[in-house]
């Protein structure tokens, strides 16, 4: 199947691709800053030119995939990233604006749904009991500043 | 689950009734300081905060917000409840330099604040390497100027006490010395102690025992009048550079628009900490500088943001 | 040596009285805990417990802080085998063979391999302390900018070294980490870059941050991918603690990475984080079969956990002996001190002989106590294996947010982290490794400001790099080392090319 590609090592065809995609995007975002001299760096010296060795060795994981043979692109799959990466941005929007007793629960409850073998019961009482133990440990025993609810 | 319902009401209940000033404290104030913990900001506040706490019947929380020169938590602080249960130590940086430093500053430190009270300032020494080729402040100061950019001074980064006190040290004597930047004053006191930097100036926490210990020189303090940490040390007015005088005060402030009676009853128990024996021992033993009289309320405190944003403006943005 | 003797005994005098001695335990145990906690590292804990060492002695109270600090780094071991999360940048090497361990089963004996070279080396390095603080002060003296950055070169080597599989990757890996550690305000402008115009990120990215996304939650995302990969961790349990070959096997590792650890650990700067990395080069390098490492290769394991907790304690001198803290950490030392009205400096010693000599006898303390606390406590972690992985992932993204949260009361921290996630799961895809680009990141900091100061102080001549016999010196190993590194690697992957 492969061999109808001239690439034959896709992943490496696929990696060199991202970290060209890296490497222009920090040139596009360090455009504007002032490159210096080489006997004066200015701040935008070193980014600039970390991002050009980047792209090269992008470039040569896309040469390499030419010629040496590797493996296949994985498949991506979607729901763990989409529920483990979404719990927890819900934890970073809760946090400060409700605080622990609902971000708690909320990010464990969201996570746990990334896993095919999700019990919603068993989970929900695990969450509590974790929340709990949570404000316990670090609001009461290490006293650091965690809001565990604020207003409603 | 009986635990959890008991806090939740617990804290629904502190919540509601938290406007009225008789009442205030009723929960833990949070005070944000815009520096990392350990800083001489950050030990300041603990100590002027946990006599604070006794005072006024609640905790007062620390918060450490650190970040692009103190300007990261100051911005936050604006921006908080002004109910008085957020409050923040503010310094030289971020109430006097940082307009002049940061063009795309999100706050106004003259009005975005409710001004509580001056806690304590540290004064800045002039301190050189141990071999520095000058005997007293005078040759220090020509030395600096006949050698301009041949001089190595050492700060501890952009928007840093000893980056500001630094320039203006410079602008006026007249000159433009190599900067040459840390990240802290840790690593460059580090290289002023091996000698691999000239000249640097700091606060007095930071820089007192290396003095003591010989480990570097001091030229000068830039006080009016001579620190008992230091009684040998003589002032920048009695040594040859009179307009030379800059502390790097902090200072308690509130958001914009906390009711007056909770910014007075902050201030008196402000007030009250820095009369107390220990914590004003405690702060005298970092070689700090409290405020006296007039100097302690909240009006002053006002006046004084504005004179030194005035202050800072000019010098800072000349050296661009 | 009589008076190390007697200064030695002052300080046990000290430390052993009954009030310090409950004090270190307090303080090895949270440590301990916030160590094994994912993200919740010392500085926020000692932070917050300033206030409440106001009561103690400054004595007691340096003593507990001390021990949180060295607990904690201990303790981020334990997460490292476990869960192959590194809470700081020192237990990034402890993943690569210590968690391959565990997966094989072996997990209990990782983690008492582990425990017990950190024992002996924090013994050591106790005595490295008390005998030699004071010369090796004036040594740590002679690195300038220029010396400091020839160090980090030979760290970037070392990421090479630690690198498996393809060479061009793990170069690209440590590219992109220094690409990381531009991100942030420029040391001389004060301008910002690549922070997108966001303000959480004027000041760089936070380690934790970039750490907990990349192996922590890409990590997690990996294991709901393929549950067999998991479920071997859990499978076998194995036998608790190493046996008398374990032992013999890593003897040697652990002398070696004890001596690199405390000399490294000395230096200004955190120098203290290139231990773990140097050491695993050097077991890797020393190895008869190099390719065992990165799978469950137990000198990769024993040598650097030596190294860590040897520089952990040998990064007291600088604090100790001249009063200048050499990572942020100590900072926060110092500030304990100073509002105990001591300030550090080079006097403490003489002005204060009972607290310097009993901190130090109490390090010993702190190192035996670390392991009466966590042998018993192997066997705990190992069975907190058995739970099951749908319950334990999320209990594990819930304190790695409340960690990422703690770390600067910043929200935004923790949205970081999440596109962190994503973007190591994009690297795994992709087939890279994070180490290396976890060492470029940290080695990128310090390596950008020690370049541009030495240029500064140089006005703009290399040849400082090469005129200072210090700094020429680690070049000169640098290169030496990247050839020996690059000669097999070359040959090896033009066999491979060829004979396929």
């Amino acid at each position: 199947m492969r061999r109808a590609s001239p690439i034959r090592s896709p992943q490496d065809a696929g990696a060199g691709v991202f970290l060209i995609a890296l490497a222009a995007l920090s040139l596009w975002q360090t455009a504007d800053l002032a490159l210096g001299t080489l006997r004066a760096f200015g701040p935008g010296m070193l980014p600039r030119a970390l991002a050009v060795l980047l792209g090269s060795a992008g470039l040569g994981l896309i040469v390499m995939s030419f010629i040496k043979e590797g493996s296949a692109l994985e498949r991506w799959s979607v729901r763990g990233p989409f529920f483990i990466l979404g719990s927890i941005l819900l934890f970073s929007l809760t946090i400060r604006s409700v605080g622990l007793v609902v971000a708690g629960p909320l990010t464990m409850l969201v996570g746990a749904y990334a896993s095919p073998e999700f019990r919603f019961k068993e989970s929900a009482i695990f969450a509590v009991i974790l929340t709990t133990a949570c404000i316990i440990l670090f609001n009461v025993i290490l006293r650091l500043p965690i809001p565990i609810l604020r207003g409603f | 689950m009986k635990f959890l319902a008991k806090l939740a009401f617990a804290a629904a209940a502190l919540a509601a009734g938290s406007a009225s000033a008789q009442t205030y404290p009723n929960k833990p104030i949070t005070m944000i300081v815009p520096f990392a913990a350990g800083g001489p900001t950050d030990v300041i506040a603990r100590i002027v905060g946990e006599n604070m706490s006794r005072t006024l019947g609640q905790q007062i929380v620390i918060e450490n917000v650190a970040g692009a020169g103190g300007t990261t938590g100051t911005t936050r602080a604006s921006t908080s409840a002004n109910d008085g249960y957020t409050v923040m130590m503010g310094h030289m940086g971020t109430h006097g330099a940082a307009p002049a430093l940061y063009p795309n500053l999100k706050y106004d430190p003259t009005k975005d604040f409710e001004p509580i009270g001056l806690a304590a300032g540290t004064p800045i020494l002039i301190v050189a390497k141990k071999n520095f080729p000058a005997a007293d402040l005078k040759a220090f100061v020509e030395y600096v100027k006949a050698n301009g950019d041949k001089v190595n001074q050492a700060h501890a980064g952009v928007g840093s006490v000893s980056h500001s006190t630094g320039i203006l040290l410079t602008s006026q004597i007249g000159t433009k010395t190599t900067q040459v930047p840390y990240t802290g004053t840790g690593p460059a006191l580090n290289d002023l102690i091996s000698g691999q930097v000239d000249i640097l100036t700091d606060q007095i926490v930071n820089v007192a025992e290396q003095i003591r210990a010989g480990t570097i020189r001091a030229y000068a303090i830039a006080t009016p009048a001579r620190s008992p940490a230091l009684p040998d040390i003589p002032t920048t007015k009695e040594a040859g550079l009179p307009g030379y005088e800059v502390s790097a005060w902090n200072a308690m402030f509130a958001a914009k628009g906390t009711s007056k009676d909770i910014v007075a009853k902050l201030n008196e128990a402000l007030v009250k900490a820095l009369d107390d024996e220990t914590t004003k021992k405690r702060l005298l033993d970092l070689g700090a500088v409290l405020p006296s009289g007039e100097e302690r309320t909240s009006a002053w405190l006002g006046t004084f943001v504005a004179k030194e944003v005035e202050r800072w403006n000019p010098v800072l943005k000349a050296s661009k | 040596m009589e008076a190390l003797v007697a200064n030695l005994s002052l300080g046990f005098s000290t430390a052993l009285s009954l009030n310090n001695i409950g004090l270190c335990f307090i303080g090895c145990l949270v440590g301990t805990l916030i160590g094994v906690l994912p993200g919740v590292g010392p500085i926020a804990t000692i932070a917050m417990l300033l206030p409440i060492t106001f009561g103690i002695d400054p004595t007691g109270a340096l003593i507990m802080l001390a021990g949180i600090y060295y607990g904690a780094q201990y303790g981020g071991s334990t997460t490292a085998i476990l869960v192959n999360i590194p809470g700081e940048a020192t237990s990034v090497v402890t993943v690569l063979d210590g968690h391959a361990m565990a997966k094989q089963g072996r997990a209990g004996v990782a983690l008492g391999i582990s425990a017990i070279g950190s024992f002996f080396a924090g013994c050591v390095a106790t005595l490295v302390i008390a005998a030699l603080g004071l010369p090796l002060t004036r040594l740590a003296q002679l690195f300038g900018p220029a010396e400091y950055f020839a160090l980090m070169v030979m760290g970037l080597v070392f990421a090479m070294v630690l690198a498996r599989g393809s060479l061009l990757k793990a170069f690209a890996m440590i590219v992109l980490g220094l690409v990381l550690s531009t991100i942030g305000t420029d040391l001389e402008t004060g301008e910002e870059r690549l922070t997108f115009g966001i303000q959480d990120l004027s000041d760089g990215l936070d380690f934790a941050v970039l750490a907990m996304g990349v192996f922590g939650f890409a990590e997690i995302i990996r294991n709901l991918e393929n549950p067999e990969a998991r479920d071997v961790v859990r499978g076998t349990i194995g036998r608790l603690l190493p046996n008398w070959s374990d032992l013999k096997q890593s003897a040697a590792p652990i002398l070696r990475g004890t001596a690199l650890g405390s000399i490294l650990g000395i230096l200004p700067g955190n120098g203290a984080v290139l231990g773990p990395f140097a050491s695993y080069s050097v077991e890797k390098k020393l190895a008869k079969d190099p390719s065992r490492f990165g799978r469950g290769a137990i000198e990769g394991v024993a040598g650097p956990e030596a190294a860590n907790n040897a520089g952990a304690q040998t990064a007291f001198i600088p604090l100790l002996t001249l009063g200048i803290p050499p990572n942020a950490v100590m900072a926060l030392m110092v500030g304990a001190m100073t509002i105990h009205g001591i300030i550090p400096g080079p006097q403490v010693m003489t002005k204060n002989p009972q607290l310097f000599w009993g901190m130090i006898a109490s390090m010993w303390v702190g190192n035996l106590m670390l392991l009466v606390i966590n042998l018993p406590l192997v066997g705990l972690w190992v069975r907190l294996l058995k739970v099951p992985y749908r319950l334990l992932f999320p209990a594990i993204l819930l304190f790695c947010c409340i960690g990422i949260y703690s770390i600067n009361n910043s929200v935004e921290q923790v949205a970081f982290t999440a596109f962190f996630g994503l973007f190591g799961y994009a690297l795994i895809k992709f087939g890279f490794e994070p180490a290396p680009m976890l060492l470029g990141f940290v080695l990128g900091k310090l390596m950008e400001e020690k370049l541009r100061q030495a240029l500064i102080l140089s006005r703009g001549s290399f040849a400082t790099f090469v005129d200072r016999p210090i700094s020429l010196g680690l070049l000169v190993v640098s290169v030496v080392l990247i050839v020996i590194a690059l000669l097999p690697a070359i040959s090896k992957s033009r066999d491979e090319v060829f004979t396929e």
